[in-house]
């Protein structure tokens, strides 16, 4: 029968054995007089070998400051430490170690080790969390939040709203969102209806504009509608968020320009026309949607360059793009893709719809002469319009050729005139 | 015979208490769980614990956690099959002790075994 002192002593050893901190006892020169099996299970991997006498020794790959610290520690007893980290081995996510050092008397120190890998990772967790939120409320003075409802009419105002806007309350309720748009001619902005109608179709929309302020001004905003809850396929209404931004840099602007426009006519060019005609082809695929293409040449061009020089040849191509882009709308994309030939790229249009747009590009080409440099040319333009409703499986250069074969045909019958690609002439 | 390396797992399995005792190394008993369920006298004058204190508990988390590795405690839970002799050191009574461990673990036996040669 074990006596009271040996049942005592073994509970102390069980104490020892199942406490979940390390705990080891060295000597001033690392030597290791006692330790625990949570430190010794800590220790081992460090080591990389089963022999652990030393700590300084087992440390010295991943904390060799520990021997100094130990060693310069000037009291004859105190702490030496608290909480150091140590973070050991090499790979990805290594093991982080929290280190306690007490120096007893001068050749003999305890020390606690703890795992504290899943904590730090927390701290760093918490911390981008924490830089992200402080970053959101720095600019939480710069966004305003309304509601809309399923029209597009706004049905809540939140005071962000009235302090952005300097409008009160009474004069946003009711009101179309978009009647507070202040748009001019160097901004694009979506025809009146197109956000809501994109919201509900895909879920939100953003665009980035002049907004009206109580005060007669205006500020440059991103806005984004945000679908609400549907409820089966109805939309319930809109969320809509202006956030007041400083406007794309002049540079950044110039630099965009430069990639995607027609230096001579400012069209875009042709790298930017099908860069966006292989993305809306894709898009529209995938909803089902149909998009135009109308190409255009202009009559007669040669003997416009021939007689009257290349500056009124260019002044012809200026004003020709002037006017075809004044009919089409800011979503279209115009562009420059031969000497005297353009392409209208119609998203959503049918081949009827386009055919309608080309009939009015035609009109205000032909409508008055063109000032070129004195003199007063005629000019006229050749149409052939194709689209992805008559040729469902078309790429861009299917629906391109398909058009041009159609402006072929308006040519051969005259010039001045619209023709439409039949769908049987398909290149796909 | 019964050696700390000869001995087979079925032999443990078939030894009663007192002949585990008389054993000069420790023998140690896991459920696949990892519970305690024999602990013989020479591993309790080895640790310096005993028996009554120490069967019933999770053997990794509460007495050995040395072992609450990849080296030791981990190779049980991957290893369908294991007999392996290794290098080690434990903290037996608070004092890290050089020992070879010997680890054994068969398809047909529920339970896992660890000798502890001091």
């Amino acid at each position: 029968m074990p006596t009271d002192l040996e049942a005592e002593n073994a509970g102390l050893l069980q104490f020892l054995y199942s406490c979940p901190a390390g705990l080891i006892e060295f000597t001033s020169t690392g030597a290791i007089g006692m330790v625990n099996p949570a430190a010794m299970g800590l220790l081992l991997p460090i080591a990389g070998r089963t022999f652990v006498t030393n700590l300084f020794d087992v440390m010295d790959g991943c904390a060799p400051e520990l021997r100094n610290m130990v060693c310069n520690f000037g009291a004859a007893h105190g702490a030496i430490c608290d909480g150091h980290r140590i973070v050991t081995g090499p790979g990805e996510r290594p093991t982080v170690l929290a280190c306690s050092i007490v120096r007893l008397t001068h050749d003999r120190h305890v020390a606690t080790l703890s795992d504290v890998t899943e904590q730090v990772a927390r701290e760093r967790r918490l911390k981008q969390a924490e830089t992200w939120f402080a970053s959101l409320l720095d600019g939480v003075d710069n966004v305003a939040v309304l509601s809309l409802d399923a029209d597009g009419r706004i049905d809540a105002v939140t005071p962000s709203a009235v302090r952005q806007t300097g409008f009160a309350e009474r004069d946003l309720l009711g009101h179309p969102f978009e009647s507070f748009d202040r748009p001019d001619r160097a901004t694009a902005t979506p025809p009146y209806g197109e956000a809501i109608a994109a919201a509900r179709r895909d879920g939100w929309h953003l665009h980035e504009g002049w907004h009206a302020r109580a005060d007669g001004g205006r500020y440059w905003c991103q806005r984004l509608v945000a679908a609400r809850a549907h409820v089966g396929d109805a939309v319930s209404g809109y969320t809509l968020v202006l956030r007041a931004v400083k406007r794309q840099g002049r540079d950044t602007a110039d630099l965009r320009r430069m990639l995607t426009r027609d230096h001579l006519t400012g069209a875009s060019n042709r790298a930017h026309f099908f860069e966006v005609a292989e993305r809306e082809l894709t898009r529209s695929r995938g909803n089902g949607g149909s998009l135009a293409l109308i190409v255009l040449d202009i009559d007669h061009f040669k003997r416009v360059n021939d007689g009257h020089g290349h500056a009124a040849g260019d002044a012809v191509l200026r004003e020709a793009a002037r006017r075809c882009e004044a009919e089409l709308r800011p979503e279209d994309v115009f562009a420059r893709i031969g000497g005297e030939e353009f392409v209208a790229f119609v998203p959503g249009a049918t081949l009827t719809e386009a055919a309608a747009v080309a009939e009015r590009l035609r009109l205000s080409l032909a409508r008055e002469p063109v000032d070129a440099g004195g003199t007063r040319l005629r000019i006229t333009g050749s149409f052939g319009c194709s689209a992805l409703d008559g040729h469902p499986d078309a790429t861009v250069a299917g629906l391109l050729a398909a058009a041009d074969g159609a402006l072929y045909r308006a040519k051969r019958d005259g010039r001045d005139r619209v023709a439409l690609s039949d769908a049987g002439r398909a290149a796909a | 015979m019964h050696t700390f390396e000869g001995i087979s797992i079925d032999e443990l399995e078939s030894l009663e208490w007192e002949r585990l005792d008389a054993l000069p190394y420790g023998v140690v008993g896991l459920s696949p769980e990892g519970i305690v369920e024999i602990y013989n006298a020479t591993e309790e004058r080895l640790a310096g614990l005993s028996r009554d204190g120490v069967i019933g508990t999770h053997y990794f988390s509460s007495t050995a956690q040395c072992m609450n590795n990849f080296m030791v405690a981990q190779r049980f839970e991957d290893e369908p099959e294991i007999d392996a002799v290794i290098d080690y050191v434990l903290t037996l009574r608070m004092r890290p002790t050089p020992v070879r461990l010997r680890l054994m673990k068969a398809p047909k036996v529920d339970r896992r075994f660890i000798l502890i040669q001091r």
